[in-house]
């Protein structure tokens, strides 16, 4: 029941992207913007959990969540194919191999597809291990909406702190599982 | 028997829907459909209608850009990049009110017979104004056609007289923090080196197509346009088009324009538009026109190449970006 709740919550965002592109000014990187930063919410919630574990268990909401940084990644890439790059697949293909801005958003997206398909209960089971690739997609994300700016602003200096914070909570608590998998 | 038969369109007085009955619908009607249209739509369209009202110019009409499709006045004023106020586009017309723009003296220093400091005023006495809808091109990818009101360039530059040595022109943006919010961050916070810099080769400057804007659709300049006075660049990427001008000066040596000290391997001193050369974090070889979801193919020179190629003829756009 709740979980179907947080499942309307998280697509309020598709809802008011629907509504306000229609008075943006540059729709297609209205919809980049738009996209990419409901993706970094989600990703950085669905990280939040697990350390919170202890203080407040939401672990039931995890996996919503991460489906969610999929689903609005997705849409991300739909914009660069569909619009941007209007099913010219030559042009996806040429970016994608020549702008370090462009490939690092996209071998994060296919960390976020592998895990969004490994999300199953009987393939979790056999790829949990994998899922840890999570934050080496963190990292690029970080980056690559690093360089999707001209300059610098709050919000970079913010993901970066956050990154760096969940990152090496990860390291320092579970130092011998990451050395091992 | 004779039957009468009314014709369909005769109605009895009865189904005759009384006139105080027939306004009220009309009321009910307009009311319905002020609501459609929700609260959140007619603020945003208030918010953005001018702040300041501004004055009508008058001009001459010319043939530049005849048949361009023109943007509208309200995505020419709602998206703009003036760093000065904030690095978000939207923001800048909302904060911009902050900028006095009279009184507004220009400086012309450096390599010239005349160098002077002189009102905008007294620039405008000397020049006739006259329009020139012109393609603009961001670096970033996104495009608008904007009719400007303005003049010359070379009318602009002949008040100081440059002389033999003059190679170049270096253009300044105000610097003064208490208009420009981000001048007062200082260099550690704000988003980019202050003063605005800008620059152009003498022949790139006395160019037909470089223009000084101090109006734009009819009227003068929105402040987050620029006002009082800006340049116009149409066949380079928008940021040679430097914004609110206050500093002109003729030089021996290439200016360092803002962009390429901020980023050096991104942004060069040319600036050419050109399909074929990319920026290193995305193509040029199409852009977005303003309130379009289609992207067109990106012209070279933007679309200028006739009356500019010459100027680069013997140069390597690819190096010189």
């Amino acid at each position: 029941m709740k979980k179907t709740l947080l499942v309307f919550i998280s697509l309020t965002p598709l809802l008011y992207l629907v509504y306000s592109v229609q008075n943006a000014n540059d729709p297609i990187k209205y919809i980049y913007t738009f996209t990419g930063l409901s993706s970094m919410g989600f990703l950085f919630a669905s990280l939040c959990i697990s350390p919170l574990k202890k203080i407040y268990n939401l672990m039931v909401y995890r996996k919503t969540l991460g489906l969610f940084a999929l689903f609005y990644a997705f849409l991300h890439f739909a914009n660069f194919f569909v619009l941007d790059a209007q099913f010219d697949i030559s042009f996806v293909l040429k970016e994608t191999l020549d702008k370090p801005f462009i490939y690092l958003g996209m071998v994060a997206f296919l960390i976020f597809v592998f895990m969004g398909f490994t999300s199953t209960k009987k393939l979790f089971a056999k790829y949990n291990k994998w899922h840890k690739l999570v934050y080496i997609a963190l990292i690029l994300v970080v980056i690559h909406e690093n360089m999707a700016q001209k300059v610098m602003g709050i919000l970079e200096y913010f993901f970066i702190a956050f990154a760096i914070v969940l990152v090496g909570y990860r390291i320092y608590f579970q130092k011998s599982k990451i050395l091992h998998f | 028997m004779y039957i009468l038969r009314k014709p369909t369109w005769q109605l009895s007085e009865n189904e005759v829907t009384d006139e105080t009955l027939f306004h009220k619908r009309r009321e009910f009607l307009k009311l319905g459909a002020a609501a459609l249209v929700s609260s959140s739509v007619v603020v945003e369209k208030l918010s953005a209608m001018e702040t300041t009202p501004r004055t009508p110019l008058s001009f001459v009409k010319t043939s530049y850009g005849e048949g361009l499709e023109l943007n509208s006045f309200e995505q020419a004023s709602t998206y703009n990049n003036f760093y000065e106020f904030s690095t978000s586009k939207e923001k800048p017309a909302k904060m911009a009110h902050t900028l006095i723009t009279s009184p507004w003296d220009v400086g012309f220093y450096g390599e010239c017979e005349n160098s002077t400091i002189l009102g905008v005023e007294d620039i405008l006495k000397q020049v006739a104004l006259e329009e020139r809808i012109y393609r603009f091109r961001c670096v970033e990818g996104w495009s608008m056609v904007v009719p400007w009101i303005g003049f010359p360039l070379k009318k602009f530059l002949d008040i100081a007289k440059p002389n033999a040595k003059a190679k170049y022109v270096a253009f300044k943006t105000k610097y003064d923090p208490q208009m420009f919010p981000d001048q007062s961050r200082g260099l550690m916070f704000g988003a980019i080196p202050y003063p605005y810099v800008e620059g152009l080769r003498m022949d790139e400057a006395l160019n037909e197509l470089a223009f000084v804007a101090i109006g734009m659709y009819g009227k003068e300049l929105p402040k987050q346009n620029g006002a009082p006075l800006r340049l116009i660049v149409p066949w380079k990427y928008g940021f040679k088009s430097i914004k609110s001008i206050d500093y002109v000066e003729f030089t021996i040596k290439e200016p360092k324009n803002t962009w390429q000290v901020v980023n050096p391997v991104e942004y060069g001193f040319y600036a050419n538009v050109n399909p074929t050369v990319d920026h290193p974090r995305w193509s040029q070889a199409k852009e977005r026109k303003l309130g379009s979801f289609l992207k067109t193919k990106t012209l070279m020179f933007n679309g200028y190449e006739k009356e500019v190629a010459y100027m680069y003829k013997d140069m390597d756009l690819k190096r010189y970006f």
